[in-house]
């Protein structure tokens, strides 16, 4: 199925796709310098959170897990972007992720080494972090493979690995052509990092087959990652956390969450690089189905867990229940399921509202609803635990606050940097294709 | 890793609700014992405070017939912790004589072993602990001062234990029923808390944790814990 | 002696290696290079890969070797932790899944950079530079058979035929 209304000519492609390329504008410098900035502000606070100790968070007895661990679920989740669009798509064969698939996959990539360092923010002795890993030591030890932190280590390893390998192969004939015609030191870059590509048959086939194979394996991972960073908080025995249910609802969450961000990038693309003509509302209208659909799901899920709960009358279960649905924490948790539920509904269900502003902002409702959503998952449970004795309440500090803001801004600026190196849009794979589903 | 003529201990404690007033006596004990970091109402509020024993107050009844129920809640030494298997660094784990130990300086503050801890028992270093002059004059040589990014625990006094082991094995004798208290054991006006070996059936808390009154806390959850509590009989 | 020639479509590069194929030459001595990635049947262009395989083969070596990293880690230095045997393979379970998998995008990676020939030292083959939208074909051939080789290209359509080095 065609997603052009009329087929682009060839060279007006590699012009349009390559434009972006070259210059910046005073927007874009203004915006990269504000965001740096950020960045900067949120890397002083951790610095003195290194220096003071971890008691500058706001995080105490019994909540020991806060801010930093809500942001770790998230960006992993955030990172599912890519391998929706990319694997599954790529493996259905569906022709109208091709514009989208490389800011899809530097979305996972980003969102991965961002959330990849929060479980080493957290830590109370962040420098020993690399005890973690297991090494031959002095001490003899290695590290508790029996433990769900390691299995986390392990997950976003390999799903880091994966992500980075899954954006650097179909971005090698993009350099390579993008070498031919540069100058300086991006030629030098391009050259390089194009690994001697001539675009041969051999080399196509042989990218091809890697492609079909890396997508199967990526989707089996993107499944596991969160599912074990599910496991962190199902395999505790803390009320309302020892739920199987945790495991395929954080992927779906993680997915539902991955799609809006990748309509916000989109939409953003598309109005300051003016890519109206390639992220086509036809693009916009079937990201917005699936968001729909994640949403759906999402209810699903939050409506079995919740009722399962409710039903069963546990007291200690009751307590922490009561606490997200009537007690402390019911602001957070009515506009969760607004956020997630009842704004994607009316805006994405109904056609006529459905438009590609819309979709941004359902979009924009849902980061905020499924942030709320794995805050309302961890603070709770801990806060309301087994024995009354030790309950308590937590409030964040501006170190997380700072942090957290700066993990938003660092995405962008990570972005803006490769959106000016390389075309967010896959120029190989988006050309009219001369083979038989053309 | 017990000599041959040394018995293989495991160590359990009982605490008699019926006896215990409240007093709290157990926990100054153990603050100066194991060189606890500073607790004032400031860190109190910020839920700050580190108190490896502490006494939980439970009302029953409306005003005027109240009832009060003390509960000292300390580590609960469980035989089938769950903190223990879900630290990433092998920081704690059971050790021969039924310990849950706690291993400061292999740490590095997941803080997994305290969300998984369902007494709450576990307690973190959230900053280098300070103590004003001249209070550091008054620190335990015996006990290790936790640097901050650590997470700690009552290890029921373990240095007294080692002490009471090495004194009997120059002696050539076995540990006596009632030679090892821990601080909180022997601070205790009420003489409400009782420690002592649970593999030999005639030490005092053997008999006490075979009692009709006894009972372990959160019991359904299958921890296992080696403090036994007995009910009051009034 | 390596010839020349750039295609407009498919059709014609296929007519063109059917020709060549008739004619004598391997599939090896062939080369298409075009700015996107394009189907050939197989009768017409013949490149077997073993990368599905050499993939399964590497997934189940890195889990292997994870199975026994694990346990021998756990064994080394055994410590008790609550409720939870030594070595337990459904708890450590993720951790050979995760790794399989890794072993699977690893040799995915390093099969693809070997089949594809890039990052090869040594002296390569001269590439043709094409014109953008068209589609180049390189036939390597001995020099007495180079002028039916350029009647051939030239019958099923190809232009701007030449040698090359």
């Amino acid at each position: 199925m065609s997603t052009l209304t009329k087929p682009i000519p060839y060279d007006e492609v590699r012009r349009d796709l390559w434009r972006p390329l070259s210059g910046a504008s005073p927007t874009y410098l203004i915006t990269l310098l504000v965001l740096s900035a950020v960045v900067l502000w949120g890397l002083c606070a951790w610095g003195y959170q290194l220096y003071e100790g971890i008691g500058v968070a706001g995080i105490r007895r019994p909540v020991f897990w806060g801010f930093y661990l809500v942001n770790f679920v998230f960006w992993i989740g955030i990172s599912h972007a890519g391998t929706l669009i990319s694997a599954i798509l790529r493996l259905t064969d569906a022709d109208w992720r091709k514009p989208v698939t490389r800011a899809a996959e530097a979305i996972t990539v980003f969102a991965l080494m961002i959330g990849g360092l929060f479980p080493i923010i957290h830590l109370g002795r962040a420098w020993l972090f690399f005890w973690l890993f297991p090494y031959p030591n002095s001490r003899l030890l290695w590290p508790n493979f029996r433990s769900p932190l390691l299995w986390d280590v392990t997950a976003i390893s390999t799903y880091l690995t994966g992500s980075t390998i899954y954006l650097f192969l179909p971005l090698i004939p993009d350099v390579a052509q993008l070498g031919r015609h540069a100058t300086g030191w991006r030629r030098r870059l391009y050259r390089m990092l194009s690994l001697g590509w001539t675009g041969s048959d051999q080399q196509w086939h042989a990218l091809e087959r890697a492609m079909k194979l890396m997508a199967a394996t990526i989707l089996a991972v993107a499944v596991s990652v969160h599912t074990v960073v599910s496991w962190d908080f199902s395999m505790s025995i803390a009320p309302m956390w020892h739920s199987t249910i945790f495991g395929p609802y954080f992927v779906v969450g993680a997915i539902f969450s991955g799609i809006a961000a990748l309509l916000i990038v989109m939409s953003i693309l598309r109005k300051t690089l003016h890519l109206e003509q390639y992220l086509t509302p036809h693009h916009f209208n079937n990201l917005a189905k699936l968001l729909l659909l994640m949403s759906l799901l999402w209810f699903y899920f939050t409506t079995a867990e919740h009722l399962t709960v409710w039903y069963g009358n546990e007291p200690k279960e009751m307590n922490v229940f009561g606490a997200r649905v009537r007690g402390p924490f019911a602001p957070y948790f009515w506009t969760m399921v607004f956020c997630n539920f009842v704004v994607p509904f009316v805006l994405l269900g109904i056609k006529k509202l459905r438009t590609i502003t819309t979709a941004t902002i359902a979009s924009i409702t849902v980061l905020i609803g499924m942030w709320l959503e794995r805050f309302l998952i961890i603070i709770p449970t801990l806060s309301f635990g087994r024995l009354p004795a030790a309950w308590g309440r937590y409030s964040p500090t501006w170190v997380e606050v700072s942090i957290t803001c700066a993990t938003f801004a660092a995405m962008g600026v990570l972005y803006l940097l490769f959106s000016k190196l390389f075309p967010i849009v896959s120029v190989w794979e988006f050309e009219p294709h001369q083979g038989p589903d053309a | 890793m017990t000599d041959t003529n040394q018995p293989t201990h495991r160590w359990g404690m009982a605490i008699d609700l019926d006896r215990c007033t409240g007093c709290q006596a157990c926990v100054a004990a153990c603050h100066a014992e194991n060189n606890l970091p500073l607790s004032d109402p400031e860190s109190a509020a910020k839920g700050r405070a580190v108190h490896w024993i502490r006494v939980d107050r439970y009302y029953e009844g409306e005003f005027p017939n109240i009832r009060v129920k003390h509960m000292p809640v300390l580590c609960q030494q469980c035989d089938e912790a769950p903190c223990e298997a879900v630290c990433p660094v092998y920081a704690t784990y059971k050790n021969p004589e039924g310990l849950n130990v706690q291993v400061y300086n292999r740490c590095v503050g997941t803080r997994y072993c305290a969300n998984n801890c369902p007494y709450s028992v576990r307690f973190f270093n959230w900053f280098d602990p300070v103590w004003p002059e001249p209070l550091e004059l008054q620190h335990n040589p015996d006990v290790s001062i936790r640097m901050g990014g650590v997470m700690e625990k009552c290890t029921f006094c373990i240095q007294r234990i080692k002490r009471a082991e090495t004194e009997a094995k120059g002696e050539n004798r076995a540990v006596a029923d009632g030679e090892v208290q821990p601080a909180c054991v022997q601070s205790c006006p009420a003489e409400a808390m009782v420690f002592g070996d649970l593999n030999d059936p005639e030490s005092k808390v053997s008999r006490m944790a075979a009692s009709g009154r006894s009972t372990r806390l959160l019991e359904e959850l299958g921890t296992e814990p080696k403090v036994f509590y007995l009910t009051r009989a009034t | 002696m390596f010839v020349a020639a750039e295609f407009r479509d498919r059709e014609g590069v296929i007519r063109a290696l059917r020709d060549l194929n008739s004619d004598g030459c391997r599939s090896d001595d062939i080369a298409v290079f075009s700015d996107e990635a394009i189907e050939f049947p197989r009768d017409a262009l013949h490149r077997p890969s073993h990368m599905s395989f050499v993939v399964v083969m590497g997934a189940i070596t890195l889990c292997l070797v994870a199975i026994g990293f694990v346990y021998f880690t756990q064994y080394n230095y055994p410590i008790i932790t609550g409720g939870m045997p030594t070595f337990s393979f459904w708890a450590t379970g993720v951790v050979f899944y995760e790794l399989t998998m890794l072993g699977a995008i690893i040799t995915t990676f390093l099969w693809f950079i070997w089949e594809s020939g890039l990052l090869r030292r040594g002296a390569r083959k001269p590439t043709p530079t094409v014109e953008p939208g068209l589609i180049a074909l390189r036939v390597e051939c001995e020099s007495n058979r180079s002028d039916g080789v350029s009647d051939l290209l030239r019958s099923a359509g190809a232009v701007n035929i030449r040698t090359l080095g």
